[in-house]
């Protein structure tokens, strides 16, 4: 039987649970190391159009924004000792954290995939062709000129997909992974006060949330900042 | 364990029939959504003291927490509070009559409010000051220039993110599961565990989910094509 609402547990359960932040943030910081350099992988066939691995890449990204993560942790979860199952190895008795770092890792890489596609469509073509004017080879220019471009560009998105990245991972706690949904789960059972619990939960997400929210715009202003000064024709030194 | 393929299919044969209560659970939160969106944006639109505020916060608080969250607060939070009303005026109705997917299409509502705010603000934001000047000249009122110049144009330029929300919000749905509303995700967790063939189900509630996300796309693609036609071109 649930017991009656009590306001002083909600300030009880809030450092329970912040004991189980670094649980969430090392999820998310993996999945999103992971998820980008896949996502970089993922991009360059889109951004070159490179027949074949393109329209895969293309498939992969369309299924993982076309599903919902709900069911994508599943399908990982019961998917790789299936996989694994067939090479004879048993991984049925892994942790789940892994299972919820592949996942995120797979879904922030369509992601980010989209994101860095966009920033590279955003720089203008006169960069790639002035790179080649003074020389640089094909993977010079990419790299030196117009990926660093790109990513300031994508800046912005990039910060939108880590905080849905982190409202994402409060779904990790329905394959097992002991995070700070999962202990919110364990609390409740110990407890009996769910809606504390609950509200204690919504506390330290947007508390973190609003921490990133806020890092995030004073880095885009910074990163932006050396940006938009235009160079004129008399700022050269033409003698 | 061997994998079977023909319970894909059977798995999602029983799934498909929970389209319509799925497709209820995205549109209507969308639907009340954009009515709780409007009325921040008259709020912000006219800063009413107080409201503003308060407004803020709605919206800042329900895009930066996990939309589970929103449903677990309306889920155990209501019915206590709707028992004592009921029992106060003697209506005689416990909360355990509302079925759980009134509640998860309540909190999804305010989620949507908060996103649909953003997004119409952000449409607003993108029009050029000229409309607004120009409306003004020709002697429109202020609320003539809000509902037939601003709103219009700020809708239009909006569809791109009004699919991306319907989408998301199809993806958000398969979270009711976790409260035990048979919707698509919920009826793979069933069925799964009925026949022990979890991988199967849940690669059925995937193809379901990408074949209405690819139809949502397809349609978002019509909607914006047939928009661009108000857009008068060349004179």
């Amino acid at each position: 039987m649930e017991k009656a609402f009590d306001m002083n547990m909600i300030g009880d359960f809030v450092p329970t649970l912040t004991a189980y932040l670094p649980v969430t943030l090392y999820i998310l910081t993996l999945s999103l190391l992971f998820g980008f350099v896949l996502g970089l992988f993922l991009a360059l066939p889109r951004i070159y159009n490179i027949p074949i691995v393109n329209q895969l890449a293309k498939v992969y990204i369309s299924f993982f924004r076309g599903t919902p993560i709900m069911v994508q942790l599943f399908i990982v979860f019961y998917g790789i000792p299936a996989l694994t199952g067939l090479i004879g190895i048993d991984t049925s008795k892994m942790d789940p954290f892994y299972a919820a770092v592949a996942t995120y890792a797979l879904s922030n890489a369509a992601a980010a995939a989209e994101i860095i596609r966009a920033g590279v469509g955003s720089v203008d073509k006169g960069q790639t062709e002035a790179a080649y004017s003074i020389g640089l080879s094909g993977s010079q220019a990419f790299r030196r000129i117009v990926l660093p471009q790109a990513l300031v560009q994508a800046f912005p998105n990039m910060g939108n997909m880590v905080i849905s990245s982190l409202k994402d991972t409060s779904l990790a706690f329905s394959i097992g992974v002991m995070d700070m949904s999962g202990r919110g789960q364990t609390l409740i059972t110990s407890s009996n006060h769910s809606l504390e619990v609950y509200i204690a939960l919504s506390i330290v997400y947007y508390a973190v949330a609003v921490l990133f929210e806020w890092f995030f715009r004073v880095a885009e202003k910074r990163i932006k900042k050396n940006q938009t000064r235009i160079v004129t024709v008399f700022d050269m030194n033409i003698h | 364990m061997q994998f079977d393929f023909p319970f894909i299919v059977s798995a999602m044969k029983e799934m498909v029939k929970t389209i319509p209560l799925t497709l209820m659970m995205a549109v209507l939160p969308i639907v009340f959504g954009f009515l709780v969106a409007l009325g921040n944006i008259i709020v912000r639109i006219f800063r009413i003291k107080g409201l503003v505020a308060c407004s803020r916060f709605y919206v800042s608080f329900f895009r930066s927490t996990p939309a589970i969250l929103h449903i677990m607060l309306i889920y155990l939070g209501i019915p206590p509070v709707a028992d004592q009303v009921s029992s106060f005026f003697h209506l005689g109705w416990s909360a355990n009559e509302i079925p759980v997917s009134m509640f998860v299409i309540m909190a999804l509502s305010l989620t949507a409010g908060a996103y649909l705010t953003e997004i119409i603000r952000s449409g607003i934001l993108a029009m050029d000051t000229g409309q607004v000047e120009a409306a003004y000249s020709i002697g429109l009122t202020y609320s003539q220039t809000f509902r037939r110049v601003i709103l219009p144009q700020a809708l239009k330029v909006s569809i791109p993110n009004f699919t991306n929300l319907g989408i998301g919000f199809l993806h958000t749905t398969s979270i009711a599961a976790i409260v035990a509303v048979p919707e698509i995700t919920g009826t793979a967790t069933i069925v799964a565990s009925d026949n022990y063939a979890f991988l199967e189900a849940f690669i059925g509630a995937a193809i379901i989910y990408w074949v209405l996300t690819l139809i949502l796309e397809s349609a978002n693609g019509v909607l914006e094509r047939k928009a661009a036609r108000f857009q008068g071109g060349t004179l």
